[in-house]
C-alpha cells in the first residue's frame, strides 16, 4: 500500500527529530570524550547531522507541515536513543553510533524506499539517497579513526549486535497522526 | 543552569568550569604560570609550543560550540545550525595545527595545555552571554591576533604556518559574524541585555583575577607581567565580522589609549 502525504510527512518529521537528537548526542560527547581524534570526529559529524536534520526539515514544509517540524518517535525508540546518549567509553560510543544507529537508520531508509513511490515521493527519495551516502561516508571516516587508534582491539561486539536487533524490532517507529512536536 | 560543585574548580579565587576530557598524554594546566609562553618565530621549539597550544584552543572552541548546542536546545534552529558548522570548522582547525606540530617534529601532548576559554565560558548559563563572551570577545580578539601572528610567521619565512593562521582567520570571521547577528537580535530583549551585561562582568572579572602578577613566570621562564599584549585592531576583518564602524573606532581608541 502506498504512503499518503500525511504518512510521508510524519515519517520525515520523525526522522528529523531523530537526527536532531543524534546531533545533540554526539555534541554532548565532544567535551566528554578524552581521545582527541574521536572527539574531533564527533565534532565534525555534529555538522553533518545538523545538515541532515535541516534537509529533512525543509521537506516537512513540502508535506503540509511547518518547516523544520519534528515529531517524537514511539517510546521504545526514544528509550533506545536515551540509552545511546548515556554510553560513556569512547570505543563504545564509536561502536554504538557508527556500527549501531547509523547502520540501523540506513536499513530504515531502505525499508521506506521500498514502500514509497519513487515518482510520487521523489524529493523524499532524493533526500534518503543523500542521507544514505553521507552517513556511509561518516561510517567510513569512523573506520579511519578506529584503524588509526587501534580502538577496536578487544571490544565485545555482542552488545552492538543486540542493539541492532533491538532497533530493528521497533516497528513502526513513527507515531502516526501525532501532534507532539519539539526541536 | 546550576553547576554541580564537582563541575567547577577554583583558580586564584575565580570559580571556573572544570576541564573538558583530555587524554592521559596531556598535562592540563590552569594558569599561565604552568604553560610555555615564548613567542619566538625563529625557534622551532617555541613555534611547536605555540601551535600545540592553538591545537588545544581550537579543540576547546569545538567543545564550547558543541556544549552550547546541548545546553540550549530551544535556540533558533538557524543559530544551532551555525554552531554546528562552527563545531566542524574548529575540529578542522585543531587538525591543521596538530598536523603542523607533527611536521615540525612534535607530537600530541608534548607541552602543557590550558582550557581557559572553556573554563570561563562554561560558567555562563545563558545563550546571549555565552555568544557575547565566546564569540564577540574571545573570537573577536582572535581576528586581531591571528592576522598579527600570520604576519610574524610570514616575516620569519614560514609561509606554510602563516597560511594556516590565515585560513583559520577567514573561518573565525564567519563565527563572529553570526554571533554579532544574533546578539543584535537578542539586544531587543531586556532580559537578554541583562544576561549579556552580567556575562561580560563575570568574564572581565575572571580575566582580571587570572592576569599574571608581578613575578609570575611561565614554565619556560618568561616574565608574564612584562609581556606586551598590544595587538593592532584588524579593522577590515572586524567589519567583515559584523562590527559597526563605530564599534571598531571605539576598539581602536581603546587600543591607542593602551599604547600611549
Amino acid at each position: 500500500m502506498l504512503l499518503s502525504v500525511r504518512e510521508r510527512g510524519e515519517t520525515v518529521a520523525t526522522l528529523r527529530w531523530i537526527h536532531v537528537r543524534l546531533m545533540e548526542t554526539i555534541a554532548s560527547w565532544v567535551p566528554t570524550t578524552p581521545e582527541m581524534e574521536v572527539k574531533l570526529l564527533f565534532g565534525a559529524h555534529v555538522w553533518d547531522l545538523a545538515q541532515h536534520a535541516d534537509t529533512l526539515g525543509k521537506r516537512t514544509q513540502e508535506l503540509r507541515m511547518p518547516a523544520q517540524h519534528s515529531l517524537l518517535p514511539v517510546d521504545a525508540y526514544q528509550t533506545l536513543l536515551g540509552e545511546l546518549g548515556r554510553v560513556q567509553d569512547a570505543r563504545h560510543r564509536m561502536a554504538y553510533f557508527y556500527d549501531g544507529i547509523l547502520v540501523a537508520l540506513a536499513s530504515r531508509y531502505r525499508r521506506y524506499l521500498d514502500r514509497t513511490d519513487a515518482l510520487l515521493d521523489a524529493p523524499t527519495v532524493r533526500i534518503l539517497d543523500y542521507l544514505t551516502r553521507e552517513q556511509a561516508r561518516m561510517v567510513s571516516e569512523s573506520r579511519d579513526v578506529w584503524n588509526h587508534l587501534a580502538l577496536a582491539t578487544g571490544i565485545d561486539r555482542d552488545p552492538i549486535e543486540h542493539f541492532l536487533a533491538r532497533e530493528s524490532t521497533i516497528e513502526p517507529f513513527v507515531v502516526h497522526r501525532a501532534t507532539d512536536a519539539r526541536a | 543552569m546550576d553547576f554541580d560543585p564537582l563541575d567547577t574548580i577554583e583558580i586564584r579565587g575565580v570559580r571556573l568550569r572544570r576541564d573538558p576530557a583530555r587524554e592521559q598524554c596531556f598535562v592540563v594546566a590552569h594558569h599561565e604560570t604552568e604553560v610555555q609562553s615564548a613567542r619566538d618565530y625563529s625557534s622551532v621549539t617555541a613555534v611547536r609550543s605555540m601551535l600545540h597550544r592553538e591545537y588545544n584552543n581550537e579543540t576547546q572552541n569545538a567543545e564550547i560550540a558543541a556544549q552550547t548546542i546541548v545546553d540550549f536546545p530551544d535556540a533558533p534552529w538557524d543559530l544551532r545550525m551555525q554552531l554546528a558548522r562552527q563545531c566542524w570548522d574548529e575540529t578542522r582547525h585543531a587538525r591543521m595545527f596538530l598536523r603542523r606540530v607533527v611536521e615540525l617534529g612534535g607530537r600530541k601532548g608534548e607541552s602543557p595545555i590550558k582550557n581557559g576559554d572553556w573554563a570561563v565560558v562554561g560558567m555562563i548559563d545563558n545563550l546571549p552571554g555565552r555568544l557575547l563572551v565566546q564569540h564577540r570577545l574571545f573570537e573577536g580578539g582572535v581576528i586581531d591576533s591571528f592576522r598579527q601572528v600570520a604576519q610574524g610567521f610570514r616575516d620569519s619565512g614560514d609561509a606554510r604556518t602563516a597560511e594556516i593562521y590565515d585560513v583559520i582567520l577567514a573561518d573565525e570571521i564567519q563565527h563572529v559574524r553570526f554571533a554579532n547577528h544574533w546578539l543584535r537580535h537578542f539586544s531587543h530583549e531586556p532580559r537578554a541585555v541583562m544576561q549579556m551585561a552580567s556575562a561580560l562582568t563575570f568574564a572581565a572579572g575572571a580575566l582580571r583575577k587570572l592576569a599574571p602578577l608581578p613575578g609570575d613566570r611561565s614554565i619556560d621562564g618568561i616574565d608574564l607581567a612584562s609581556i606586551d599584549h598590544r595587538i593592532s585592531i584588524n579593522v577590515e576583518d572586524r567589519i567583515r565580522a559584523g562590527f559597526t564602524e563605530a564599534e571598531v573606532a571605539d576598539l581602536e581608541e581603546k587600543d591607542s589609549a593602551s599604547q600611549s
